[in-house]
């Protein structure tokens, strides 16, 4: 008799152990969700805070910014020659569409905060960027995260404020040395984008060097064509960043699908039929395999579940 | 052109600088503290303040000597505004050839025509974000939360395509132009292959160097200059070579 109490009070200290592990576990999920919501509400919270912002900013510059034209006409105190304007239709036209594949395509790489900043004060592919990946690499973040959104938005706006303040100073001596200081620098400021975009790729190409294989390899043909047949021009930075962007989803697409895509031609096209049935079967044979390992190790773990049940009843009995 | 620099100009440049100022100022106070929320570090904050500091030095000087080629047309005040905003050297330059068909001189006509045209002309990407950002944002944190791995592939696809882009036409357009000596009609500057492929090069092995250094001799702290330190190189090589290249006529 002592015996069994023995085993029942045994059992019934299991049974409570595993109750309280399982309640403990659940608690810890609420808790876990609970933080998780937490830092989505902060996270939409900040993300319409910089909406709000964002948009307020950027409709007082883009005011300010109509007021150039304006500003220009009273202090010269002429209208616009509408003739030469007509011509240059095209050419604003062709700007216009450039600004608005731009404002697709990097948005998601610079972030809520990124965005609105670059699109204020330019220069994205030659200093907010590089400066934006240059600082994630330093901080450590991890890409996707709200962490990596953070010290996007941190470099934009410290880049943004270094440049104004650049500017401003260095207008005091254009103002006075103009001629001599555009003589000394202006030979090197073609440079600054292989002077950046060299350590640069040295630095994403660790991470990078899969995906960017075979844009790299299409956009040199793109470029090679485009030199060869005189429109060396177009193919300029501005241009290739578009394009390389282009092959790069498409190529990346076609890389990460490629099981799917050539299921699909297969079907389509019904060549390598009996190659594919037996890639098929493989597949099959080894998921058939993997199953039935599964089924077997779940019905012995049953089984001594049971046979451990079953003793601790008979010991009970006896 | 020093009848250009109107006053009136100069003050609205004030005005748009201390608007970039003030919003970069905002959005990095509200970055700061929603970092701080999410439980990031002071020390995380301090080095992507100092690092993006000390970054954006050497890329800011070319944009001071584009007002200094533009005011040559345009006088000093309308450069700088065009120059602090959205904008770049060589689009301004076009909207001011696309208007003036390549005269010496502008005539007033031709002055408020450049600037109405250099203005719509980058008005789209600000208006996208006014209008249409918000929601485009929100499909991609939509994206993001739903399936973070496709979001990533996009993100990596954009980036790798971005440096394809840039480093295939710098290399291409630099084995192209090897020993160009002839001055863009627009800007009036020579970019030389040979220089361009040197200075690229110099970065990279710079920045390779940095690296090593870091690595073998375990000194960390030149991770955060590693890559400001390259561009200053390289430009440095770029600014001795240059002459060599293309000789002063």
């Amino acid at each position: 008799m002592k015996k069994d109490q023995e085993i029942l009070e045994n059992v019934e200290n299991q049974v409570f152990d595993n109750t309280e592990e399982i309640q403990n576990e659940e608690a810890n999920l609420i808790e876990n969700n609970n933080v998780d919501d937490k830092k989505l509400e902060g996270q939409i919270k900040y993300n319409n805070d910089i909406h709000k912002f964002g948009r307020i900013f950027t409709l007082i510059a883009l005011g300010l910014m109509c007021f150039v034209p304006i500003f220009t006409a009273i202090s010269v105190k002429s209208g616009p020659d509408w003739g030469r304007l007509a011509k240059t239709i095209p050419f604003t036209l062709g700007f216009l569409a450039i600004g608005l594949i731009e404002a697709f395509s990097y948005a998601p790489l610079l972030g809520v905060g990124g965005q609105y900043l670059s699109f204020i004060t330019g220069n994205i592919s030659n200093l907010k960027l590089p400066c934006a990946i240059n600082a994630q690499q330093v901080a450590k973040v991890e890409q996707g995260t709200e962490e990596h959104e953070i010290i996007t938005t941190i470099a934009i706006a410290v880049s943004s404020i270094v440049t104004t303040l650049i500017i401003i100073i260095g207008l005091i001596p254009l103002a006075i040395y103009q001629q001599k200081i555009v003589e000394v620098l202006k030979p090197i400021s073609p440079y600054v984008m292989p002077a950046i975009f060299g350590a640069l790729t040295m630095v994403l190409i660790a991470v990078y060097w899969k995906n960017s294989i075979a844009p790299f390899l299409l956009c040199c043909v793109v470029a090679i064509i485009m030199h060869s047949i005189g429109m060396g021009g177009t193919a300029s930075i501005s241009t290739m960043v578009m394009v390389g962007m282009v092959f790069s989803i498409v190529s990346n697409y076609i890389i990460y699908n490629r099981e799917k895509i050539k299921e699909k031609l297969v079907t389509k096209f019904g060549k390598n039929k009996s190659k594919h049935k037996d890639d098929v079967t493989a597949d099959s044979s080894e998921e058939t395999e993997l199953e039935k390992a599964e089924t077997k190790a779940d019905s012995s773990e049953d089984l001594k579940v049971e046979k451990a049940e079953a003793k601790a009843e008979d010991e009970i009995r006896e | 052109m020093k009848e250009y620099n109107f006053p009136l100009v100069f003050v609205l440049g004030a005005v748009i600088a201390a608007v970039v100022i003030a919003m970069s100022v905002v959005f990095l106070l509200k970055a700061i503290k929603r970092g701080k929320q999410i439980g990031m570090t002071n020390e995380q904050f301090k080095k992507a303040i100092t690092t993006s500091a000390v970054f954006s030095i050497v890329p800011s000087i070319p944009i001071v000597i584009g007002i200094g080629i533009m005011m040559q047309l345009l006088g000093l005040a309308i450069p700088w505004i065009r120059l602090t905003v959205i904008g770049a050297l060589q689009y301004e330059i076009s909207a001011v050839y696309a208007v003036s068909d390549g005269a010496a001189e502008l005539t007033a006509g031709m002055l408020v025509s450049a600037t109405l045209v250099m203005t719509i002309s980058i008005i789209s990407g600000p208006l996208f974000n006014a209008i249409f950002y918000k929601k485009y944002q929100g499909k991609i944190m939509d994206l993001q939360v739903k399936n973070k791995k496709k979001m990533d592939a996009i993100t990596g696809s954009l980036l790798s395509g971005m440096l394809a882009g840039i480093i295939s036409a710098i290399l291409i357009g630099g084995f192209f132009t090897l020993t160009n000596t002839k001055a863009d009609g627009d800007s009036g500057i020579v970019t030389n292959g040979s220089v361009t492929l040197i200075t690229l090069a110099v970065s990279m092995g710079i920045i390779a160097i940095c690296g090593v250094i870091m690595k073998v001799f375990k000194q960390k702290w030149i991770e955060n200059y590693a890559l400001p330190l390259s561009i200053l190189g390289a430009m440095l090589v770029a600014f001795f070579i240059h002459p060599i290249f293309v000789p002063v006529a």
